[in-house]
C-alpha cells in the first residue's frame, strides 16, 4: 500500500527500491539500532548511519539522503542485513540508493574513477610490476593487467 | 489407640539425615543420645528420610507401640513438610496439632557446614527447645463454617457481568451491584475491539441481555455498595438502591469495579473537539470521520508514566494502533502519524496489528518527553532526535492516547471491604503471580480494570478466572481453617481498646459488646493465626493457638537453662 505520508518524490524511491530492486518492508524498521551497532564502516567514519539511513527513508527524507556522500561510505559486509530482526535486506537497500543517485547523476568524484578503471581493466586495483614479482617468487604465472573477458562483459552489458 | 490427652506426656522424637542434608554436617549420633535424655521423651528414632514412605511408616508405627502423645520431627523446613507429619499424626490416631516440627537443616546445617560441633550443639538446643514446646501442646480441631450460597459482584462492566455470568451457569445465585443507570461499562462507549475487530456493542448487548435474562442473577443499577460486614462464607452487605437500602446475605465478593479514563485538560491543546481522547474518538470513527480530516496525529503517554501517575496503562497502543488502522480502512489516503516514547503491542495478534499497521503507511515517530511535540493550529511539531531536528506534521485532529486511573473510590470501597488498593489506587491482588484474582482476604476476589488497566480480551478472562476461584468455597459449601488461629484466652483482660482490630490485615477481629463491657471477637474462619493483634494486646488476652505465652516461655527457657 502506498505511504500517503510521503511526498510524491519519496514515494516514488521507496517504490523503487521495493519493485526494481526487491527491498520491502523498509517501514517495518523500528529503529531498534542493531545494523549501526554492528557496522564496520560506521566505527571508522561516524556520519554512516544505516538506523538513520532507514529513518530518512521513512520519514519524508529520501531526497536529502540521495544528495548525501554518506550512502557511499557503506562497505557491502552485509552484518547489518544478517542481523536486522526485522528481515530488512539493508545492504541491499544501499546498493539500490546509490543505483538510484548515479541514475540521478549524483556521486562521489572517486566513485566514477574506480567505475571506470573497471570498466577498462576489468579490476578495480590496477596490476603493477610489483605483483607479478611475488607471483614469480611463489611460481605462479604472470597476470595480464586487462582481464578481457571481464571487459567485454561489461562493455556488453552496457 | 492411644489417648490423645494424657497426664503422662510420652514424647517421639525422629531426627532426619536428610539424606546428607544434615547427617553430613552434623553428628547425628550424638544427637540422638541427647535426645534421650530429654524430659518427657519416651522414644527417639533417626530416620534417612523421615518424610519417605518408610519414614512416615516409622512414626505411625512407634505411636501405636510406644504410646505416644506428642511427636517431635528434626529435620528441615515446616513450610513444605509440617502438612505431611500432621497428617501422618492423624492417621495414627493422634490429634494433628500434638506435633511439633523442629528446623535443624535450612538455617542449622546448611549454614554451618564447616563448624560440625558448634552446628550440632545449635540442633541440640533446637531439638531441646522443640521437645520443651511440645509438652504444652494442645489438641485442636479443625474450625468450620458454612458458606452462603451467593455472590457479590460490584461492578457491572464486561469483567463482572462475565464473572456474574460464569457463576450463575454453575448454579450460584448472583447479586451484581452498578452504580450507572444500566450494565455494560466503559464497553457501551467503545466502537470496534481489536486486534479481531468485533463490533463492541454487539458484544455488550449480548452479554447484557444473557445477564438481564439469567434467573440466578439480580442485578441493582444505579446502586452502591454503602457495607460490606462478616467474612468469607458468611458476608452481609448493605446495598443503597434507587427503591431503598437493601440488606443481603452473601458468600462471597468479586470487585469489578472497573477504571476511568484520565481527562487530559491543559495539555496539547485538549478542547475536546480538534484535540480529543481515544475514547472520545471512538464513537466518532462509529459514525464516520469528517471526509474532511486528511491527517491524524495521536499522542501516546498523554499524562502517563510521569511522575504523578508512573505507571504504564497498558493498552492505550493497541487501541491508538487499532484506530488507525480503522482510519486507513475507511480512507487510505488519510495521513496517521503515532508519535510515541515505547510501542506496548504484547501479545502475537497485537503485534501482527502493528506490523500490519506499518505496511499500511501508519507512520511511527518517536518522541522525548523532555522535548514533548507540540500542537499547533493545524500541524503538530515534534523533535526527532535521530535526525536531530523538528518535524512538522499536519493534523486536522489531534488524538490524546491517556491511560486509565482507577475509580475516585477505590480507596473508600477497599477499605469498606477491607482490601488493599495499591500507590496508583488500583485494587491489590493477593499475590502478584500465585494469586492473581484473590486478595489476600479470603473470599473476596477481583477482576478486570479494577485491578490494573486491562483490554476487553483479559476483562473477560479475568472474569472467569474470578469466578471460578470464588466457586472453590461455593461450591465446597464450606470453609475449613487451619486451628491455629487468634483467642481470647483472657475476656477479663480484654478492655476492648480495638488496637488489634485496627491492625489485623485480615478483617478477623472486632469488638463487641457485652455484659462485661467492650471485647473483642475473633471471627475464627477469617484468622489466619499471623500473630500481629497478641503480639500488640498490652493486655495479653489474646494468644494464638500453637503459639501460647506458655508455650514460647518453655521454649525459651529450655535454650536458657
Amino acid at each position: 500500500m502506498v505511504d500517503s505520508n510521503l511526498q510524491t518524490e519519496d514515494r516514488d524511491v521507496l517504490q523503487d527500491l521495493a519493485e526494481r530492486y526487491g527491498v520491502e518492508g523498509v517501514r517495518s524498521c523500528y529503529a531498534c539500532g542493531t545494523c549501526a551497532a554492528g557496522c564496520p564502516a560506521r566505527r571508522v567514519n561516524p556520519a554512516y548511519n544505516p538506523r538513520k539511513i532507514i529513518r530518512m527513508l521513512v520519514l519524508n527524507e529520501a531526497k536529502s539522503l540521495l544528495e548525501k556522500d554518506t550512502i557511499w561510505l557503506c562497505s557491502s559486509c552485509y552484518t547489518c542485513q544478517e542481523r536486522c530482526p526485522q528481515g530488512i535486506k539493508i545492504t541491499d537497500l544501499i546498493t539500490a540508493l546509490r543505483n538510484l543517485a548515479v541514475q540521478q547523476g549524483r556521486s562521489p568524484s572517486g566513485v566514477g574513477m574506480q567505475a571506470n578503471l573497471v570498466r577498462s581493466q576489468g579490476r578495480l586495483y590496477a596490476l603493477d610490476e610489483f605483483d607479478d614479482k611475488k607471483r614469480k617468487k611463489a611460481g605462479l604465472p604472470s597476470l595480464s593487467p586487462q582481464i578481457e573477458e571481464a571487459v567485454r562483459l561489461l562493455k556488453e552489458e552496457s | 489407640m492411644p489417648a490423645d490427652k494424657s497426664d503422662d506426656i510420652r514424647i517421639g522424637v525422629f531426627i532426619c539425615h536428610c539424606g546428607s542434608n544434615i547427617a553430613g554436617y552434623l553428628d547425628m549420633e550424638a544427637l540422638g543420645t541427647y535426645a534421650e535424655t530429654l524430659p518427657n521423651v519416651a522414644f527417639v528414632q533417626r530416620n534417612l528420610y523421615t518424610c519417605s514412605e518408610g519414614g512416615i511408616n516409622e512414626i505411625k508405627k512407634a505411636i501405636g507401640q510406644q504410646n505416644l502423645n506428642r511427636v517431635v520431627v528434626a529435620s528441615c523446613t515446616p513450610r513444605t513438610h509440617e502438612p505431611l507429619f500432621r497428617s501422618s499424626c492423624g492417621e495414627a490416631g493422634l490429634n494433628p496439632y500434638l506435633f511439633e516440627m523442629v528446623n535443624i537443616r535450612d538455617q542449622c546445617s546448611w549454614v554451618h557446614m564447616q563448624e560440625k560441633e558448634e552446628g550440632t550443639n545449635k540442633a541440640k538446643d533446637l531439638i531441646r527447645m522443640g521437645v520443651a514446646k511440645a509438652a504444652l501442646l494442645e489438641p485442636q480441631k479443625p474450625i468450620m463454617s458454612p458458606v452462603f450460597p451467593r455472590a457479590l459482584v460490584i461492578g457491572g462492566g464486561i469483567s463482572g457481568m462475565t464473572a456474574a455470568l460464569a457463576l450463575a451457569n454453575r448454579g450460584y445465585e448472583v447479586v451484581i451491584v452498578e452504580r450507572e443507570g444500566r450494565l455494560g461499562g466503559m464497553l457501551l462507549d467503545l466502537n470496534r475491539l481489536g486486534p479481531s475487530m468485533t463490533d463492541a456493542l454487539q458484544l455488550a448487548e449480548s452479554t447484557v441481555k444473557a445477564v438481564s435474562c439469567h434467573p440466578k442473577i439480580t442485578v441493582f443499577t444505579g446502586s452502591r455498595v454503602t457495607g460490606v460486614e462478616g467474612f468469607i462464607g458468611k458476608y452481609s452487605a448493605d446495598i443503597e438502591t434507587p427503591t431503598g437500602g437493601k440488606k443481603i446475605d452473601l458468600g462471597v465478593v468479586i470487585i469489578a469495579t472497573g477504571a476511568r479514563v484520565f481527562v487530559p485538560a491543559g495539555l496539547y491543546g485538549y478542547d475536546a473537539e480538534r484535540v480529543i481522547t481515544q475514547l472520545e474518538f471512538e464513537p466518532r470513527l462509529k459514525q464516520g470521520i469528517d471526509p474532511s480530516i486528511k491527517s491524524v496525529v495521536m499522542i501516546q503517554c498523554v499524562g502517563a508514566r510521569n511522575e504523578e501517575r508512573p505507571y504504564c496503562s497498558r493498552i492505550c497502543c493497541q487501541t491508538a494502533v487499532k484506530n488507525a488502522l480503522l482510519i486507513k480502512e475507511k480512507d487510505p489516503d488519510t495521513k496517521v502519524t503515532i508519535l510515541y516514547r515505547d510501542m506496548q503491542m504484547y501479545g502475537v495478534e497485537n503485534e501482527e496489528m502493528f506490523r500490519e499497521s506499518k505496511a499500511k503507511g501508519i507512520r511511527y515517530v518517536n518522541y522525548n518527553p523532555d522535548r514533548p511535540p507540540q500542537v499547533q493550529a493545524g500541524s503538530v511539531l515534534v523533535y526527532n532526535a535521530l535526525l536531530g531536528k523538528d518535524m512538522e506534521l499536519p493534523a486536522h485532529m489531534v488524538v490524546l492516547s491517556t491511560p486509565l486511573l482507577s475509580r475516585e473510590d477505590s480507596d473508600e470501597v477497599g477499605k469498606l471491604i477491607r482490601v488493599p488498593v495499591d500507590a496508583n489506587g488500583f485494587f491489590l491482588e493477593g499475590h502478584v503471580k500465585l494469586k492473581p484474582l484473590d486478595f489476600a482476604t479470603d473470599g473476596v476476589f477481583l477482576c478486570g480494570s479494577a485491578r490494573f488497566p486491562a483490554n476487553i480480551r483479559e476483562a473477560i478472562a479475568q472474569g472467569l478466572g474470578a469466578a471460578s476461584r470464588a466457586s472453590i468455597p461455593l461450591s465446597k459449601g464450606s470453609v475449613v481453617v487451619e486451628p491455629i488461629i487468634s483467642v481470647l484466652a483472657d475476656m477479663d483482660a480484654c478492655r476492648g481498646c480495638g488496637l488489634c482490630v485496627a491492625l489485623c490485615p485480615y478483617g478477623a477481629l472486632e469488638i463487641q459488646k457485652t455484659d462485661k463491657g467492650r471485647k473483642v471477637k475473633v471471627i475464627d474462619v477469617a484468622c489466619k493465626g499471623c500473630g500481629v493483634c497478641a503480639a500488640t494486646c498490652y493486655q495479653h488476652a489474646l494468644t494464638i493457638n500453637s503459639f501460647t505465652d506458655n508455650q514460647i516461655d518453655a521454649q525459651i527457657e529450655a535454650f536458657l537453662g
